[in-house]
Parts: structure tokens; sequence; C-alpha cells
């Protein structure tokens, strides 16, 4: 009983101390003092903005903090699909055709590739190992692809490749935050949150933001990869399930009639709307907004996430599995929601890890499969989306975190079980289609065994340029105060790729 | 290694002239200040600033000349700058003397008032020297040309020289400021074949027909971070096609005087050399669906009256009149509202009418918006009849129909909209046997019927093991 009583004593000083600060002179003075100071400062800084224009602005407000927003300029893309196929998908089986690589597959790995680098996993002296596919060029553009995508090599027309990715973390977790919210270390917002941040939603009953998982593992960064960092929380990606409740806690509890949901959620707004006369906190504001989207999401995600009403032949052509959380489905879902005016999904895929360590994570076993599980559905997102006329307005994007070695991954200087591939990160392929892409164009190539990038290097920050460009965004104007300095999603980096802009 | 010391010592010489520049300035100022009242400084004190200043000057001159020596600098310049500075310390000198005897007559302030106008004089040509001689003018002009330069096309570029038309223009942009007429670092002055051809104090800038073993290119396509790449980092890179046209200009001996089209050229640098003609030849860019011309904005009550029926109507990006007009929260919207429209008849460019309650009577309306770029009408009632009232949209970019009753015959009513770009037919009327007749329609639009099919193969289904 003591402890509880000291526990309760404890709250009880913590709270009046709370609230004291608010209250006391000397708190007040000080304030006051700081607060003046800013405003001097501020006012002799009248030109420290971050350009000519301030095009910046962004008109956020609390209560709305989801309303629909304009970009800065008529913008060609509408939402975002991004598949991330985490685990980092080899670059050398699927799109990147390096017939020399072969010539070596075997060999020592020459010295001159491995002085000053560091791999993940290899270590000592490698041996090459040359592409585990065949390779064969399709479509007008002549794009290589190989015989693991049987399915997309049809759809090569519609795609802009980007062969000389690159990147500056060999880690999976800090590569995918590095991808998404432009910072190898947690914290920032992530890509999406920074568009919905941005442009808000259309459709007031969805969120602007879904994320769909598939693969049995969450990515490695977790999920961070789709939190809002310094964005206000509400900007954070929605995970959708594509098994059993598609959101979480959204259903209402056996015996509570959607009246009754009605009645608390108001009781509980309307005391939070008394916390905001009282404290005038914007987040309380959007709280409420908050609650109100979850009542409005009640009805309207069960019914979007809902696969069996697609008509068969959509669920052939995307391969669907109903009923089990894969892929396909999401793949699907996604599709579904970018039609309902959700702003950006965001869909991970784990597996990808080709290192060699077993069967499934072999190069010429698990990867096979991987591709298996994904080509048929991203192919039909693609041809689905064009049919109806969504491919125009949609940017669809499929890549992983980093590329994989050209040579065999000799884990800790002993060879592995399987032929597998270490983190690569000079050179790696992501491509990109829609929302005012160019059709059938690679841009970038790599040197002649795939090691690193000879033309056309791009990084995260570039791929993340440009998917605000084709938003609408200057991504060196959209900005976010935090901490007393502005924040971008590209950081200090990024060139929008106009190399591929259609 | 001794060689090098007086070059070390020379490069003081940005530092160093800062101090009598700012020393001598400030002098003379104190001097007159000082026989003001309330400002009376001991005449101990100036003559300590009068002989900082000019032993500064004097290690400006020494280490200046040190630094004239390296040769980086344009003659005519540096030989003026030296004198200048030399004049700068001497007529220093001699204001002091009359300082130091108190003798503040016509001559001394003439002298003070000299001095100031020489230090300028002086210190303008040393910034000259450095940053080159249209560096304190460059950010006047039109105020655009700051960053980038718009590069001059060349009419024919298959007839045009290649050193003088394709290749020096490129160089002068990136190279000259340094390897100019005004500056020669490394010796190198890049500004005539003569030049070109001598190289630099290390070595050739370039070998005819070795572009790989050239130093210019190896310089060029070193990582930006490292110590010897050209440009330095901080200045203005010349792109990926610059380079391989560079590259590729070596490769071909490097001829001074002949004409492109003489020259063997790979597909990539026929792109290349394609893209200096501008716009003619480029790539066909998408055509922008907002109109260019300026409209007046909509009235407020207008689109408030629209926003209560749920439809998401907002300029199409910031400080923007045209509109745009989402239907995805309006899904009731139907005939009956579609005059709520005509206000904003010449606001609105994109219509997203998708799945609402619409048919064609609501297509008389919208036939009224002249600026329409964008019109989709998937999912609703609308028919062949309704389209007749789309011919006056001529700026119509893209079409959708998904999912309509609409046939080829309707289509043919809209034959005339030349903007025309994408249509979209999946789940119409529209058959395969139509195919011809909308060619003809829409020559110049993609037309899509959907129905694509991805087969399931026999490999999808199985798992490898």
């Amino acid at each position: 009983m003591i402890q509880k009583e000291l526990h309760d004593k404890r709250l009880l000083k913590e709270a009046e101390m709370a609230v004291t600060r608010m209250y006391t002179r000397r708190h007040f003075l000080m304030e006051s003092a700081m607060g003046l100071g800013a405003l001097a400062l501020g006012s002799l800084l009248p030109g420290c903005g971050t350009g000519k224009g301030s095009n910046n602005k962004i008109a956020f407000d609390p209560a709305h903090p989801l309303a629909p927003r304009m970009p800065m300029f008529p913008g060609r893309a509408k939402s975002v699909i991004y598949l991330h196929m985490a685990g980092a998908p080899s670059q050398l089986e699927l799109f990147d055709y390096k017939p020399a690589l072969q010539q070596l597959d075997g060999q020592d790995c020459p010295p001159s590739l491995l002085e000053g680098k560091r791999f993940a996993f290899i270590r000592g002296v490698p041996k090459m190992l040359g592409p585990q596919a065949k390779f064969a060029q399709y479509g007008d553009s002549r794009a290589w692809v190989s015989e693991h995508l049987p399915h997309l090599s049809g759809v090569v027309d519609d795609i802009s490749f980007l062969k000389g990715v690159t990147t500056d973390q060999f880690n999976h977790a800090p590569a995918q935050l590095l991808v998404h919210t432009g910072s190898p270390r947690l914290g920032r917002p992530s890509m999406g949150s920074w568009i919905t941040y941005g442009l808000g939603t259309e459709n007031q009953n969805l969120p602007g933001f879904v994320v769909l998982t598939s693969g049995g593992k969450f990515p490695d960064a977790g999920k961070s990869v789709w939190g809002s960092g310094f964005l206000p929380s509400v900007y954070q990606g929605v995970q959708c399930r594509s098994e059993g409740d598609p959101v979480l806690f959204i259903k209402d509890p056996e015996g509570m009639d959607r009246n009754l949901r009605k009645a608390s959620i108001d009781a509980i707004n309307k005391v939070n709307e008394e916390e905001y006369k009282e404290y005038n906190d914007p987040e309380i504001l959007s709280r409420i907004s908050q609650y109100e989207m979850a009542y409005k999401m009640q009805i309207a995600v069960p019914d979007v996430m809902n696969i069996n009403d697609e008509p068969a032949y959509i669920q052939e052509m995307y391969g669907v599995q109903p009923g089990r959380a894969c892929f396909a489905n999401n793949v699907l879902l996604a599709r579904k929601l970018v039609e309902k005016g959700v702003r950006f999904v965001q869909l991970f895929d784990w597996g990808w890890d080709s290192h060699g360590t077993d069967a499934s994570l072999a190069i010429d076993i698990g990867m096979i499969n991987k591709c298996r599980q994904v080509d048929k559905a991203v192919t039909a997102l693609i041809l689905d989306l064009k049919q109806r006329g969504l491919l125009d307005e949609t940017l669809v994007v499929w890549g992983g975190e980093f590329g994989r070695t050209p040579m065999m991954e000799n884990r800790d200087g002993k060879q592995n079980p399987f032929k597998g591939r270490d983190h690569h990160v000079d050179a790696f392929t992501i491509w990109m289609a829609g929302g005012g892409i160019k059709k059938g164009y690679t841009h970038g190539e790599t040197d002649e065994i795939g090691y690193s990038a000879v033309s056309g290097k791009v990084t995260a920050f570039d791929i993340q340029a440009t998917i605000l460009n084709q938003l609408g965004f200057d991504h060196e104007k959209f900005t976010y105060d935090y901490q007393g300095r502005p924040f971008r999603l590209t950081d200090v980096g990024g060139k929008v790729i106009r190399e591929i802009i259609a | 290694m001794l060689l090098f010391i007086p070059e070390f010592i020379g490069r003081f010489h940005p530092l160093l002239v800062h101090l009598p520049i700012g020393i001598l300035l400030l002098a003379p100022l104190l001097q007159w200040l000082s026989r003001r009242e309330g400002y009376t400084l001991a005449a101990g004190v100036l003559n300590v600033v009068w002989l900082l200043g000019i032993g500064s000057a004097l290690l400006s001159c020494i280490t200046g000349y040190l630094l004239s020596l390296s040769g980086e600098y344009d003659k005519g310049t540096v030989n003026l700058h030296m004198w200048a500075g030399i004049g700068v310390t001497l007529v220093a000198m001699f204001a002091a003397v009359k300082v130091f005897n108190k003798q503040f007559d016509n001559i001394y302030k003439a002298t003070a008032i000299g001095l100031l106008l020489l230090i300028t004089f002086t210190g303008h040509l040393g910034g000259s020297l450095t940053h080159g001689g249209d560096y304190l003018f460059a950010g006047l002009g039109d105020g655009n040309n700051r960053t980038d330069e718009k590069p001059v096309l060349i009419a024919d570029v298959q007839a045009a020289d290649v050193y003088a038309d394709v290749v020096s223009p490129m160089l002068k942009s990136r190279c000259y400021s340094c390897h100019g007429p005004q500056k020669q670092k490394g010796g190198l002055r890049m500004d005539s074949p003569e030049g070109l051809m001598k190289g630099g104090k290390e070595a050739k800038a370039f070998i005819p027909g070795k572009p790989d073993e050239s130093e210019m290119i190896k310089r060029l396509l070193l990582p930006p971070s490292h110590e010897d790449h050209m440009p330095p980092k901080e200045k203005p890179q010349l792109s990926e096609a610059q380079i391989a046209l560079i590259h590729w200009w070596i490769e071909q001996g490097a001829p001074f005087n002949k004409k492109v089209q003489t020259l063997t050229q790979p597909e990539k640098i026929k792109t290349y050399l394609q893209a200096l003609q501008g716009a003619t030849t480029e790539e066909k860019k998408l055509p922008s669906n907002v109109p260019a011309a300026e409209v007046a904005p909509a009235a407020e009550k207008d689109i408030a009256a629209l926003a209560a029926k749920g439809v998401l109507v907002m300029p199409v990006a910031q400080d923007v009149h045209y509109l745009s007009a989402n239907f995805v929260n309006a899904g009731g919207f139907s005939d009956q509202d579609a005059a709520l429209l005509l206000p904003l008849k010449q606001q609105l460019v994109w219509l997203k009418m998708g799945n609402t309650g619409v048919g064609d009577s609501t297509l008389q309306v919208i036939g009224q918006c002249p600026n329409l770029t964008v019109l989709q009408l998937n999912n609703t009632s609308v028919t062949d009849k309704g389209l007749a009232f789309l011919q006056p949209l001529s700026a119509l970019q893209s079409l959708n129909l998904v999912g309509t009753a609409v046939s080829a015959a309707g289509l043919e009513q809209l034959k005339g909209l030349q903007q025309l770009q994408s249509v979209y037919l999946y789940r119409t009327k529209v058959t395969a046997q139509d195919w011809p007749q909308l060619k003809k329609i829409f020559p110049q639009a993609a037309i899509d019927s959907g129905g694509y099919v991805v087969k399931t193969l026999a490999t999808d289904t199985v798992e490898k093991k």
C-alpha cells in the first residue's frame, strides 16, 4: 500500500509541477524574454528565406490535417505505388545483363575490385559468380530482362529503367531508411508522410498513405520506413493487412453498435475540444480529426480492402490468393486504393536477401520463387492501371534498398552452401513506370561486370527528388521547420532525373 | 622541395592583402576623426596604425610578387596590379611621413584621398585576377544568367565546325574562367588551339586519338570529391553529354578545322549532337495539361456550392487559378447538379467525374468548359448521344470513357479534337473490328481498349526446390 501511496503522491506532484510551470512569474518572464528575442531576431533576418518567391508554403490546418492541398506546380502524377522488394533483389539476375561476368565465373575476384571496399559478409578473396539466368531483349525499347520475369518482359515499353542506382549503406535497415526517409538514421519522416503532408488526401474516408506488407516479415528497418518522423503523427503510413481485419482494432467490439460508437467518439471529441480551448495545442485538433477519420474508415476500409468483389478475370490477372497474406493480393489492393484517391501506397515484400546461406536465400532457388510471386502481379498492375487510364497519373516504382555483388558470397571467408551474392552499394536497378515517366527507356549503365555504375549514376535522393517532381513539388523548397531549421526529404542532395521524364 | 617555398609563401598573398586594405582605409579615417571633439586619440596610436598598414602592404607586395611567378595569371593584369600595389605602399609611406611630422596640409589631404582611390583600384584588379574580369557585373543584366546561361543552339549541327561550334563553346562556359585570358591555372590556357595543344605545366591537355590517356578526360571523369577533378567541385560541372562529346572529339584526333559531318559518329554521339540543334529535334516532351494563358480566379461561392455536394474543387497548383474538380467523394453527383459547374467553366481544366451518377445532359454542361484538358467519365451512364456535346473541347488531351456505353460511332463525333493524346475505352461497346476506324478518328492519340490478359504460366504457381 505504501508503495502505491508513494506512487500516487509522485504522480500528483508531477502534475502540480507541470501546471505551476505554466503559471509561474519566472516562467512567464523567461518565456516572454525569449519570445521577444526570437521575434526580434526573426525581423532582423527577413532575407534569410529558403529561396526566392517563398513558394514553400504548405497551408497546414491542424483541424483538417488531411484536407487536400495543392502542389507547387501542376504535377503529372497524382499518386504513387512504391513496390519495395525488401532484402534487395539481384540486378544481375533480373535486368543488368553482363555476359562478360560469365567468362569470369568461378575465378578469384581480382584484387582491384576489393581494394578499399567493405562488404557486409564477404571476407578475403571471393570467387566471381556469372549471371544465373538467361537474358533476352524485349519490346520496341529492346530492354534486357531475364527469364525469371517472363511476364514483366511484355510490358518493358511502359517502363523506365534506372540501371546506375547507387547507395552508401550496405546494411538493410539503414539502406531502407535512406530510400524511404532520406536518412540512414531513424527519425526522419518517410516519403509517403511527406507527400501526404504536402498534398493531403482526396478521399476523406480513407487514409492518404497506406502500407501493405508481405513475405512473412516486416522490412528490417521496421515501421520507421513509413513513420512520420517529426511531421505531425497523422501523416504516418496506415498499415493494412490483406488477411483478416484490414486494420487492426478498427472493428467495433461484439455487442457495440455503430450508433453507440458514434456517440462515444462524439463524447471523446467534445472532451478534446474543451482541452483544445484551454491549451490551444494543434495536436489536439489532429486527434479529433483522427477519431472522425477512424469512424469513417470503419466502413470505407473493409469495403476497399475486399478483393473478393473484383471480377474473376481480374483476380486471375493478378494471381491473387484470397484469404491469404500475399504480394499479389497487396498489389491488387494497391490499385483499388489508388483508384479511390489514396496518395501513396507502399508495399514491402520480404525475402529477396539472396546470400546463399540456405535454399530459400539461394540466387538460383529462393530468388526464382520470389520472382514467381511478384512477376505476374506487378505486370498485371501496370496493365490494369493502363487500361483504366490510371497509369498516366500513377507513378509505380519498383526496387530494393541496394544491389548484389558480382562475386559469390563467402561468408567469413568460407564458401556458402548455396549460390548467393552479398549486399552491393555501387550499382543496382530500380524502375519506374507511369506518372509522366518516359515509356520504354533505360537510363544509366554499369561496367562490363556490373560492379559499378559508369553513367547515369543516381542515388536515393535523386529518385526521391524525381518522385516529388512528378507530384508537383520542388524537393529543394518543400520543407518543414523543425528544431530551428527547415528539413527536406532529400536532405542536402538530390537532382531530378530529367532524362526519364516524358 | 626548396623550390616550392617561394610559391608556398606566395599563396599567402590572397590572405595578407586584406590587412593593408583594411588598415590603410582605416588610418586616414581615424586620423580625420581624431581631430574632432570626443574622438581624440593619442598620436602614438595613429602612428602604430599607419606603421601596421605600411608593414602589411610591404608583405603583400612581396607575397604577391612570389605568387605572380607561378605564371597562372594573365600577365598584363598582374603587371598592372603589381605596380598599383607598389604604388599603394609608396603613397602610404608618404602619407605616414606627413602624419609623423604633423603636416596636415592640403597635400596630406590629397594624398589620403588618392590613397583611398588607389586601394580601391588595386583591390579591383586583384579581384579580377582571382574571380575573372566579368565577376563584378556578372550578377547584373537580366538576373537569370547567373546559374546557367542558355546554350547557343546550332542551326545545322552536321554542317557546323566541330571545334569552333561544338567543343569550344563548352570549354568557354566551363573552363576559360581559370584557363583563359585572365588566369592560366597550372599554366594551361584553353581559349585557343595553340594553348590547348601546348597543354599545362604538368602534362599535355590531351593526346589526339587517345581520349582515355588524355589528362583532360581523366580529370573530367574523376569523382568530384577528388582533388584533381575538373572543374573543381564548387564550379558548374560539364554534363554527361558534354564530356562524351569532348571524349569523341579527342578520339577523332582533336581536329580544329573539320566539319562535324566528316567525322564518324557513334549512335550515342549522334543523339548528343542532335540535342545541340535544340528543340526542333529534341525528344517530344509531354505538353502541359494546364493552359499557358492566365485566367481570372473563380468565385469562392461557386467552389463552395460544389464542395457542398462533396466535390473537391481546387487549383491545380499554388498561384494558379485553373481548377481541378475531383468527384471521388461525390458519388451521388448527378445531372441535376451539373449546372453548378457552369460558373467555373473558364477555370476548369481537369474533371475527374468517374463513378458518379452523371449522364448525357451533364456532358452538355461539360462541353462549355473550353479549357478542359483531362476528362474522366469512367463508369458513368454517358452514351454516344452525349459525346456530341464534347466537340467544342478543342484543348482536350485525355478522355476516359472506361465502363460506359459508348461505341465507335459515337467517338466519330470527336474527330475534330486534335490535341487528344489518350483515349481510354476499356469495357465499352468498342470492339476489335472498330480499330481501323478509331485509328482514323484519332491518328495522334494512344487508344487503349484494355482487356489485357496476363496468362498464367506453369511456373507461376510452382515453387522451385
